[in-house]
């Protein structure tokens, strides 16, 4: 198994950064999102908002992994996420439906407001291989390492939806 | 937006996605302070804000993409996956509008 955490900090405030992380699809740097859907929503009495996704990625096998095996190189990812505007947090869980012998990929992600009016993202992932063949620990490095670099592309994503957001607010009406 | 899982849930997609997207936008945003009695008037207020709004296109979404669900075989793997999902039931706080 392997475990990642990394907490990164937005300049703006705590709705607008929330408002694009559920924005973020479509965008150029999620080209692998297929679909995604809302299969699931409600607001709970505390004034919370529950939502899950079912979502879509297409992922590429990487050249070292017997063929065969994985028939479709295609993933359906469940997120689970809550929004309280009160508290002003956002919290997020993805994993991956199936594959899962091959690789799980949970990932745990939340959003929260500074006392200084910024937005701290933290994100944590856990990967597990239960593949066997002697390929377990490569294949969970091998998700760790495109887990980081797909974690910096989905920020660059969330920061183009956040530029376009404060834009059309500069807009008069 | 991002296309549905079905092509023929995509329009009932994007016209959902445009008004769930103006309501959630002012969700954000609640006014500053809002005692905890507030709070609940706050949310019946929203959601009521949504059923007036976009309770007839999310109903025609949901279950366009329901059918597709189970139609595609996902069903058990979503039912099991939201099972192990502890943010699927709240504990205490009961959930003021099922939309499931």
């Amino acid at each position: 198994m392997k475990f990642f955490s990394q907490s990164f900090l937005y300049d703006d405030p705590w709705p607008i950064v929330s408002l694009a992380f559920f924005l973020r699809y479509p965008n150029p740097y999620a080209a692998h999102v297929i679909s995604c859907d809302v299969i699931s929503r409600n607001q709970t009495s505390s004034g919370s908002l529950l939502t899950t996704r079912l979502i879509l990625k297409r992922g590429a096998m990487p050249r070292w992994f017997p063929k065969g095996i994985v028939s479709r190189a295609e993933s359906w990812v469940i997120e689970e996420s809550e929004v309280d505007p009160h508290g002003m947090v956002v919290r997020c869980r993805t994993k991956n439906l199936d594959h899962v012998k091959v690789m799980q990929v949970e990932e745990a992600v939340e959003f929260r407001q500074t006392p200084e009016g910024k937005t701290l993202q933290h994100t944590e992932a856990r990967i597990v291989s239960g593949f066997g063949w002697g390929l377990t620990k490569r294949i969970e490095n091998h998700g760790l390492t495109r887990f980081k670099a797909n974690l910096q592309r989905s920020r660059e994503g969330v920061s183009l939806i956040l530029s376009l957001l404060r834009q059309s607010r500069l807009q008069p009406i | 937006m991002a296309d549905s899982l079905s092509p023929e849930c995509t329009p009932l997609k994007s016209k959902y996605d445009t008004c769930f997207n103006a309501w959630f936008e002012g969700y954000l945003e609640p006014a500053v302070t809002v005692s905890s009695s507030e709070r609940s008037a706050y949310s019946k207020e929203k959601a009521d804000e949504f059923e007036a709004k976009c309770g007839k296109v999310w109903g025609q979404y949901r279950a366009c993409v329901q059918k597709a669900v189970m139609e595609k075989g996902l069903g058990d793997l979503l039912q099991q996956a939201r099972e192990e999902n502890p943010l699927r039931e709240p504990p205490v706080v009961q959930s003021s509008r099922r939309t499931s």
